[in-house]
């Protein structure tokens, strides 16, 4: 059944990445990594020489790029692994190898570490960040939500250990728990505002399946543009060396990603449409949304390149334009984090509160400055750089195991 | 061989479903996750004791105004402090400070802000008590009305819950108070307060880009950028606290804490004593002849954004 379900989807096998694809791709991501490194490294600088001074977040709108980037991340790897190990437990063809799981695992990990890089660039403390671990308040969801990437991470690694094994009876079993732990914790990241009573914008009980649904769609496009253009690695000639299989595993995230998309948009329409028939408390921040300054991140990046350009790609037949949709879900998908994040805090509850006592920091407006985006091209190239070096030990390993 | 087949040829791989034993023990993982997930959510929403000290030992006997006899006519400062003192005489969990203010009396002057920001040391960006001017009417036929806005020390405080690492809190007085050697500086807290109580300090310094002026001093007479007043340490939560050098309270989330260091030494909070109007009163609730406790019963009082439920202890005469 799932090789009619792929064979519809195209009319011949695309050419797997592995026979040239990465000869074209390889010098591109050095370069696209080296321009990220060498420009982070400047914002790197401004960061640690001048702290949160040349940040462009206040005391009123407390969270920025940043915290976006790190939901954005957290997302893409409890998604990317979520759809792999569900495709691994049902055994679907293009991921029931352990080489498509190490895969997925090792991409979670690139999402995980720059996405915690961004939240412990962004604390007022960094030196205290172990707090949240070592004298949590669960009370709090960001303690929660903390716990629980780790415990996904702890779990993820395991599983990526054990994948090496003959013996895979705990396998399954730990993808199980951890298909959980990354269902959650994006769930908890829609919580983690949802529960801020203080922001009508955030006060939804939609929010946490809509990060859910964010999180599974930009983890699936990640996957289809990783697999798209690098692939799985594995001995015997596995996996993405074999047209077959490859274009299996594209139409099957082909697929997610436009379950997605559509999940995503109807939640993101309802949510709206409450909102634009009953002007009340978040009407300010929908207006902010639609209609603001920054009107284009919605309508151009996030429902535009992010939403109907893809969905469009993604209906054609072609793989190739399966990649590029990948591609435009996977980053564009950040303007969702932002179009939660910012209006959210900029509307305040006390009119005239910003006037009362002025300051830049005292402001419910919010631009990201230059430093805050160059150390976001940090964290692209630190996410690279994780996955390259996760690939490379998964690639020696599994050449070791056979 | 069909396609399907083709994904495990030469190669160990996943097949089929899982077996009984993988599914028993999928199950088990599961729900061990979930009942640990839901155990800790549970637990943690226990009332847990403040982790300031209580009872006798809080019991402060303080001989302020003890050599000033109390008059009929005395200004109402005079009054709230003996009050102050007689609540300062009962363990800490009897005392229930409040704040009233009357905001008929109050002139927008601004004077409780700046002897705040002078009181608690407070850098560029951070303000405990702002007034917020709101404007009624088309000119000419204009009137304002000023609401100055310290932190409402709410019963139910948003801000609490959400601080990961137990930073904050509410003590037994009810004031919420901030460990600023905790305190992580996520600032979640921040986002949560609805009332915009909470402000970062970002450390900047009023100092910064002044002129050093000439080496030899003769004409700085400020100090310029080395002014050593920028460097003074406050003495908030009864503590010194020193900026330089990225110390806290510089990264942490800062708030009004009704001037709790003031209060142990028996002297009103700084804005308060500061009111040129007298429209901003301080007392507990727990003594019914107090000043705040007669204003409060006997006036029409409101609070700000009832509807939130946090409770607040600012009440406003309107």
């Amino acid at each position: 059944m799932t090789t009619l379900s792929t064979s519809q989807a195209t009319r011949t096998p695309m050419a797997a990445p592995a026979a040239h694809g990465k000869r074209i791709w390889t010098p591109a991501l050095w370069l696209v990594w080296a321009v990220c490194l060498g420009l982070g490294a400047i914002g790197m600088y401004q960061r640690i020489a001048h702290g949160h001074l040349p940040a462009g977040y206040g005391s009123y709108v407390p969270w920025g790029l940043w915290i976006a980037i790190y939901f954005h991340g957290v997302g893409i790897a409890g998604g990317a692994f979520a759809v792999a190990a569900a495709g691994y437990i049902l055994a679907l063809p293009g991921f029931r190898h352990p080489a498509a799981l190490r895969a997925a695992i090792v991409l979670a990990f690139a999402a995980v570490v720059p996405a915690f890089m961004a939240v412990w660039l962004d604390l007022g403390h960094m030196e205290r960040a172990s707090r949240i671990l070592t004298a949590p308040a669960f009370t709090s969801m960001m303690a929660f939500n903390a716990w629980m990437y780790n415990a996904f991470l702890a779990v993820a690694a395991v599983c990526w250990v054990i994948s090496y094994r003959r013996d895979t009876g705990w396998l399954k079993p730990l993808l199980c728990l951890g298909v959980l732990l990354a269902l959650m914790f994006p769930s908890q990241s829609g919580a983690f505002f949802g529960v801020v009573d203080a922001k009508p914008y955030w006060h939804s009980p939609l929010l946490p399946i809509m990060f859910l649904a964010s999180a599974i769609t930009a983890g699936a496009a990640m996957l289809l543009l990783i697999r798209g253009i690098i692939g799985v690695d594995s001995p015997a000639g596995y996996g993405d060396a074999d047209p077959v299989i490859f274009t299996a595993a594209m139409a099957r995230l082909r697929s997610i990603v436009l379950a997605g998309l559509v999940a995503y948009f109807l939640l993101e329409f309802a949510e709206f449409s409450i909102v634009l028939w009953n002007t009340q408390t978040h009407a300010p921040a929908l207006d902010l949304v639609l209609f603001g300054p920054y009107w284009w991140v919605f309508w151009i990046v996030h429902l535009g390149v992010g939403g109907l350009l893809p969905f469009a790609l993604l209906l054609t037949r072609r793989p190739g334009a399966w990649i590029v949709a990948g591609f435009l879900v996977a980053v564009a998908f950040i303007s969702a984090r932002l179009n939660v994040l910012v209006p959210g805090q900029a509307i305040g509850e006390i009119r005239g509160l910003q006037e009362a006592f002025q300051h830049p920091r005292l402001n419910y407006t919010y631009h990201a400055t230059a430093m805050e985006y160059l150390v976001a091209l940090f964290l692209v190239a630190v996410g690279m750089a994780v996955y390259f070096v996760g690939r490379r030990i998964s690639k020696a390993l599994a050449a070791r195991a056979a | 061989m069909n396609q399907a087949n083709t994904d495990d040829a030469g190669v160990r791989g996943s097949n089929g479903c899982m077996t009984r034993r993988e599914a028993v023990r999928a199950g088990a993982l599961v729900g061990a996750g979930l009942a640990v997930a839901g155990g800790t959510a549970v637990l943690a929403r226990r009332a847990k004791a403040p982790p300031d000290p209580s009872g006798p030992g809080t019991i402060r006997s303080l001989p302020v105004l003890n050599n000033v006899p109390p008059r009929a006519d005395e200004d109402v400062l005079l009054r709230m402090q003996r009050e102050l003192v007689k609540a300062m005489a009962k363990p800490v969990e009897q005392r229930r400070w409040i704040m009233v203010i009357d905001t008929r009396k109050c002139v927008g002057c601004h004077a409780c802000t700046i002897a705040c920001v002078a009181e608690n040391h407070l850098p560029p960006g951070v303000v405990y008590r702002p007034v917020v001017t709101e404007e009624f009417g088309e000119f000419p036929n204009v009137q304002l009305r000023f609401t100055p806005r310290p932190c409402m020390q709410c019963d139910s405080p948003p801000c609490v819950p959400v601080c990961p690492v137990n930073a904050t809190w509410k003590r037994a007085d009810g004031i919420v108070a901030i460990d600023y050697d905790k305190c992580i500086g996520c600032r979640y807290c921040i986002a949560a307060c609805p009332y915009g109580a909470r402000t970062s300090d970002f450390g900047e310094r009023y100092t910064d880009g002044a002129a050093e002026g000439c080496p030899d001093g003769d004409d700085s007479p400020l100090f310029g950028a080395n002014a050593p007043w920028a460097d003074r340490p406050s003495n908030e939560y009864g503590k010194a606290w020193r900026r330089d050098g990225h110390q806290s309270p510089t990264g942490n989330a800062r708030k009004c804490h009704f001037c709790l260091h003031r209060l142990e030494a028996g002297q009103l909070p700084q804005c308060a004593t500061t009111c040129i109007g007298r429209a901003t009163y301080f007392g507990d609730a727990n003594d019914p002849d107090s000043l705040v406790t007669e204003l409060v019963t006997k006036h029409n009082v409101q609070t700000l954004l009832p509807h939130k439920g946090t409770k607040p202890r600012v009440f406003y005469i309107v």
